[in-house]
C-alpha cells in the first residue's frame, strides 16, 4: 500500500538522459502556484472594469437630501470621477488599498472592512469547521449503513434542513430560542455580537460573544451539514464494493478498520475538494444570516457597498473575496496531491 | 458497538464541561443599580465625526453630544435659547449678536466659551470638507467673532432668517484645532483610550462597536443638569422583525422606525406600548415638468406631454390618496396635499383647493384639455399621441412598490397607460438627475425650517453641466417658474417669522397649483416602547409627535426609570456570560467527544495492520 506515498517519487524523476530539472510534485506545485496567480492578475484587471458597469451616481447618492454647495460638489465628483485612464493607473499602483476612501462611511476603506472581519471569520468559519466535522461524519456512518435507519433518518434529516431557507429558519430559531415560546425560555440574544460595556478582550467577554453567536452559527451549521453529509456518504459508497477493501477484509481487518483506513482516505477526496471551496468563501460572509442575526460582518456590509455603489469599498472587497478563493483553492489543489499522486503526473 | 463505554465517558465529561466554566466567568456584569436606557435602530451609525455623518442615525448622536447655539422646542418647534441665552439682529442687518451662556464647561472640565462658537463657524466658513455638511447654514455669514467669553458675533452679508436656527455643533476648539483639514476626513470621533469623547451635550459617546452598538454615558457638565438616566445605548439590529422581537424579549426599551407588520404584531402585548407618530415625511409621485440645464438647455427623454399643467392636475384627482394611506400605509399616515407636512403647524399650508378622489372630475379636465380617449382605451392628444408613461418605483422599499402598483391602475382608469419599472434608489436617481423618466414616486423627509424643502423647486436647483456630463442638483421635477423664484429670494432674506410664514404659505399654493408634483401621503414613524422600564417621554411636537430622533434632546434629559419595577434587563434571563460559557463548552467538547470516539476506536485497532 505504501508503494505510491509521495516523497519517495522525487528520486524517480531523475532518469539519467532525460532532461527533467524539477521533481512531478514541484512542477505541479508550480504550475498551480502559476495558476493561481495568473487568475489573481485576471481578477486584479476584470475587477476595475466590473463595478464602473454598475449604474448609479455615487455623488448624487452622497449628497441627498443635503445642501451641498455646487462647487464642493464638483470637487467632489472630480474627485470619484476622473477619466478612467488616470483612474486604473492610481488603481494599479495598489489594487488592495485604493487612495480613495469609502464613500459611504467616508473613512479608509480598511478602517471599514477591519471591524467586519473577525465577526464573519467567527461566525462562518466556525459554522464551516463544525460543518465538515459533523457532516463527514455522519455521511461516514449512513454510507457504512447504507439503507438502515441510522441513514434513512440522517439523509432525510439533513436533506430537509438543507432545503429549508436560511432566512426562515434562523427565523424560528431567534423565535423559539431568542425571544421564548410555549414556556421555553429565550435565553440567547436576538442580535448583536456582544453586550454593550462588556469588555470583549477578557474571559467573560469572550464568553459573551460566544453566547452572542451561538445561534448563528448553529443556524448555519446546521444548513451546511447536509452538503459535506451527502457528498461523504455518495463518494464512500462508491469505494465500498471496491476490491481492496475485500482484499483489507481478508487480511482479517474488522469493519471498522476497513472503513477508517481503507475505505473513508480514498473516498474523502471530493470532501476536501468541497471543504476548501467553502473554507475559501468564509470570508464572503453569510448575507442571509448576518441579516436575521444582525452580525455586523462582510457579508452585510457587501449589501451595503453594492448600494450607491461606493466603488472603493466593494471593489477592495471583491478582490479579498477572490483572493480567499483562489488561495483555498490553490490549497486544495496542493493538498489534493498529497492524498490522490495521481493527479500529480 | 465497541465503543459504547467510551461514547459514556464522553458524556460525562460534557455535562461536567457544562457545569464547570458556568461557574467562572462572573466578574464582567455591570453594576447592578445603573440605569441603562436601550434604543433599538435599524440604521447603523455611518460616521461619529460631525462633518461626515449623514444619516439620522449619527444626528441623533451629534446633537446629544454637541450643544446648539438655539434649539428648536419640545411643543412647536418654537425656538428656544440653547447655547445662547439670547440674541439680536443688529438695527443695519448686518450681524448678529449671541449672548452664550456663562460659566459652561465641557465635559472635560475645559472652559466653554464663545470662543469655540467662533472657531467652529470660521472652521465652517473657510473650510471645503467641512462646508459639505453645514454649508447652507454657513451661505451668509462671512465671518465670526468672540469678543468676549460670552459674546459670539456672526456677520452677515445678506438679512437671513437662518441666523435663528443654526443646526450648526459647537466643537470645543482644544481638540478639534489638533485635528488640521486633511485629518479631519479620517477622523473617526469615537473613544479611543476608554474614556468618553469630550462633548457639552447631555450624552457622551463613550463605546462604538461598528455595525452592532453606540453606548452613550450622561454628561454631568450638562448646562440644564446631568440626565437622570445613566447610559444610552443604540443598538442596532439590521433585520426589522428582530428588532420587535427584541423589544417583545426586553432586550431594547425602545424600538424605532418599526414595519407596519411589526408595530401591528406588538399591539396588545403586555407592557409594550405603541405611538403611531407623526412624522415630518411625505411621499409624491413627481412629474417631469420638461427637463433642463440651468442654462434651459432640454436634456433627457421625458414624455413632453408632461410639460402641460392641466394633463398632471387631472392625474391628481385620479389618485386615491386614502386608499393609499390605507394600503399602502397601513392607516399610518394621512393624506397628503402640500410640500410642508402638517407636523410643523405654523408653515403648512392647508390648500382651499384640496382635490380630492375624483376619477369622473378627471377624464372631464382630460377632456377639456385635449385628450380625447383612443380607439384602444387610452387617450391621445391633438396629433394622436397616446398619453403613455414610464412611472418609477423603488424596488428597495416595499411601500413603494405598492404605491406604484396603485397609481398605475389609477391612472388606466381614466386612460392614461404606465409602464411600471422597479428600480434601485441610487440607479433612479442618476435616471432623475439625467431627465431620463417621466414620472416616479418617492418621497422627501423637511427640516423644521421651510428653506431647503422650498429651494429643491427653484430654478437653480437643477441639473447642470460641468466638462460634458450632467450632473444633478436638488431638483427632481426640473420645475423652473420666475414667479416661485422670486418668493424663494424674498422669503431667504426675511428675518420676521410672520411675514416669511406668509411667503412660504404662498409659495406652497402655487407649487399646489402647478403640479410638480401629486404629494400622496404624509407617514407616520411607527415606534414602540416599554413602558414598564421608562418614564417622562416628551413628545415632539406635542402631543403625537415622535419620542426620540427629535430635533432637539428633549426625552433624553426628561427620561427616567420607572422606580417600582424590577431591576430591568438584569432580570430577563440567565447572565451572558454563564450562557457563554456553557456555549463555549458545548462547542468545545462536542469536538473533543467527536476526537475521543476516534481516538478509541483506533486503540483497539492498530496493532492489527
Amino acid at each position: 500500500m505504501s508503494l505510491i506515498s509521495g516523497p519517495d517519487t522525487a528520486s524517480r524523476s531523475s532518469v539519467p538522459g532525460r532532461r527533467v530539472v524539477l521533481a512531478p510534485g514541484v512542477r505541479y506545485g508550480l504550475s498551480r502556484l502559476l495558476a493561481a496567480a495568473g487568475t489573481f492578475i485576471f481578477v486584479i484587471l476584470f475587477n476595475f472594469f466590473l463595478f464602473r458597469l454598475l449604474p448609479g451616481d455615487p455623488i448624487s447618492l452622497y449628497t441627498r437630501g443635503r445642501d451641498v454647495d455646487p462647487e464642493i460638489k464638483r470637487q467632489l465628483q472630480a474627485r470619484f470621477n476622473a477619466p478612467i485612464g488616470e483612474q486604473f493607473l492610481a488603481y494599479i499602483k495598489n489594487p488592495f488599498v485604493p487612495e480613495l476612501p469609502s464613500q459611504r462611511f467616508s473613512a479608509p476603506v480598511w478602517d471599514v472592512i477591519g471591524p467586519r472581519i473577525w465577526p464573519t471569520l467567527l461566525l462562518v468559519g466556525t459554522a464551516t469547521v463544525l460543518a465538515t466535522v459533523f457532516g463527514v461524519w455522519l455521511g461516514i456512518r449512513s454510507a457504512w449503513k447504507r439503507g438502515q435507519r441510522f441513514d434513512k433518518i440522517a439523509t432525510t434529516v439533513t436533506l430537509v434542513l438543507y432545503s429549508m431557507p436560511e432566512f426562515w429558519f434562523g427565523m424560528i430559531l431567534l423565535i423559539v430560542f431568542s425571544v421564548g415560546v410555549f414556556g421555553i425560555p429565550g435565553i440567547f440574544p436576538v442580535g448583536g455580537l456582544s453586550t454593550p460595556g462588556v469588555n470583549i478582550g477578557t474571559l467573560a467577554g469572550m464568553a459573551d460573544v460566544a453566547w452572542h453567536l451561538a445561534l448563528p452559527i448553529f443556524t448555519l451549521t446546521v444548513i451546511y451539514l447536509a452538503e459535506y453529509s451527502l457528498v461523504m456518504r455518495a463518494s464512500l459508497i462508491d469505494e465500498m464494493g471496491a476490491d481492496y477493501l475485500r482484499t483489507a477484509r481478508a487480511k482479517g481487518l474488522r469493519e471498522a478498520d476497513v472503513r477508517r483506513r481503507h475505505a473513508v482516505p480514498n473516498a474523502l477526496l471530493p470532501t476536501t475538494t468541497l471543504i476548501f471551496l467553502n473554507l475559501g468563501f468564509v470570508v464572503g460572509g453569510a448575507i442571509t444570516i448576518e441579516y436575521v442575526f444582525s452580525v455586523a460582518g462582510l457579508g452585510s456590509l457587501t449589501v451595503l457597498a453594492l448600494r450607491g455603489p461606493d466603488i472603493p469599498l466593494l471593489q477592495t472587497l471583491f478582490l479579498l473575496f477572490s483572493a480567499a478563493v483562489i488561495v483555498a483553492n490553490l490549497v486544495a489543489d496542493l493538498l489534493y496531491a498529497r492524498l490522490d499522486p495521481r493527479v500529480r503526473t | 458497538m465497541a465503543y459504547r463505554p467510551a461514547r459514556l465517558v464522553a458524556v460525562i465529561l460534557f455535562v461536567l464541561g457544562l457545569l464547570l466554566p458556568a461557574g467562572v466567568p462572573a466578574g464582567a456584569e455591570p453594576a447592578p443599580d445603573k440605569s441603562v436606557f436601550t434604543v433599538g435602530v435599524t440604521q447603523d451609525v455611518d460616521s461619529l465625526n460631525p462633518f461626515v455623518g449623514v444619516t439620522a442615525a449619527a444626528y441623533e448622536i451629534f446633537q446629544m453630544v454637541y450643544p446648539t447655539l438655539t434649539e428648536y422646542g419640545a411643543k412647536d418647534f418654537s425656538i428656544q435659547p440653547g447655547l445662547a441665552e439670547s440674541w439680536t439682529e443688529s438695527p443695519d442687518k448686518t450681524f448678529w449678536t449671541y449672548k452664550i451662556r456663562p460659566g459652561l464647561k465641557w465635559s472635560d472640565g475645559v472652559p466653554l466659551t464663545a470662543k469655540d462658537a467662533a472657531y467652529t463657524f470660521d472652521r465652517i466658513i473657510n473650510g471645503t470638507f467641512e462646508k459639505v455638511n453645514y454649508g447652507n447654514y454657513v451661505g451668509n455669514i462671512t465671518k465670526a467673532e468672540a469678543p468676549d467669553d460670552t459674546t459670539l458675533i456672526l456677520r452677515v452679508d445678506k438679512p437671513s432668517p437662518i441666523m435663528e436656527k443654526l443646526a450648526v455643533y459647537i466643537l470645543p476648539e482644544h481638540i478639534y484645532s489638533t485635528i488640521d483639514e486633511t485629518a479631519i476626513q479620517s477622523f473617526k470621533d469615537e473613544p479611543t483610550d476608554g474614556k468618553p469623547i469630550v462633548g457639552a451635550g447631555p450624552y457622551l459617546t463613550a463605546e462604538r462597536q461598528v455595525g452592532q452598538f453606540t453606548r452613550m454615558v450622561a454628561n454631568p457638565n450638562f448646562y440644564r443638569g446631568k440626565p437622570a438616566v445613566d447610559e444610552v445605548v443604540f443598538k442596532f439590529y439590521a433585520n426589522p422583525d428582530a428588532l420587535g422581537q427584541a423589544l417583545r424579549k426586553g432586550e431594547i426599551d425602545y424600538a424605532d422606525s418599526l414595519e407596519s407588520n411589526v408595530f401591528d404584531s406588538l399591539a396588545d402585548v403586555p407592557n409594550i406600548k405603541r405611538l403611531s407618530a407623526v412624522y415630518s415625511g411625505f411621499n409624491e409621485l413627481a412629474f417631469n415638468t420638461g427637463a433642463a440645464t440651468i442654462d434651459n438647455k432640454p436634456i433627457g427623454d421625458g414624455n413632453p406631454l408632461l410639460k402641460d399643467k392641466r394633463l398632471r392636475e387631472a392625474i391628481g384627482w385620479a389618485i386615491d390618496r386614502k386608499a393609499l394611506v390605507e394600503k399602502v400605509l397601513g392607516g399610518h399616515g394621512s393624506v397628503g396635499s402640500t410640500l410642508i407636512p402638517p407636523m410643523y403647524a405654523d408653515w403648512h399650508l392647508a390648500p382651499p383647493n384640496e382635490v380630492s378622489y375624483d376619477p369622473d372630475k378627471a377624464r372631464s379636465l382630460l377632456d377639456a384639455a385635449g385628450y380625447p380617449l383612443g380607439p384602444n382605451g387610452i387617450r391621445q392628444d391633438a396629433t394622436g399621441a397616446p398619453l403613455k408613461f414610464r412611472l418609477f418605483g423603488r424596488s428597495d422599499k416595499a411601500a413603494s412598490k405598492k404605491a406604484v402598483e396603485f397609481i398605475k391602475n389609477y391612472l388606466a382608469d381614466i386612460g392614461v397607460e404606465t409602464t411600471v419599472t422597479l428600480i434601485a434608489e441610487d440607479a433612479l436617481t442618476e435616471k432623475i438627475g439625467q431627465g431620463e423618466y417621466d414620472m416616479f414616486e418617492w418621497g422627501w423627509v423637511v427640516e423644521p425650517d421651510p428653506g431647503y424643502q422650498l429651494s429643491t423647486f427653484t430654478c437653480d436647483k437643477r441639473s447642470y453641466e460641468d466638462g460634458g456630463s450632467i450632473v444633478a442638483n436638488l431638483s427632481d421635477s426640473f420645475y423652473c417658474n420666475p414667479e416661485y423664484d422670486a418668493l424663494f429670494t424674498a422669503q431667504s432674506t426675511e428675518t420676521n417669522p410672520a411675514k416669511r410664514i406668509e411667503i412660504v404659505k404662498q409659495m406652497q399654493q402655487i407649487l399646489y397649483d402647478d403640479w410638480p408634483y401629486a404629494i400622496t401621503y404624509y407617514y407616520d414613524n411607527l415606534v414602540a416602547y416599554r413602558s414598564d422600564r421608562f418614564e417622562g417621554f416628551v413628545p415632539q411636537p406635542a402631543p403625537d409627535g415622535s419620542y426620540l430622533f427629535q430635533y432637539g434632546t428633549w426625552t433624553y434629559e426628561n427620561l427616567k426609570p420607572v422606580q417600582a419595577a424590577d431591576s430591568g434587563q438584569a432580570g430577563s434571563g440567565p447572565s451572558p456570560a454563564m450562557i457563554g460559557g456553557i456555549v463555549a463548552a458545548v462547542a468545545v467538547l462536542g469536538g473533543l467527544t467527536l476526537l475521543l470516539l476516534r481516538r478509541r476506536r483506533t486503540a483497539g485497532a492498530d496493532d492489527r495492520e
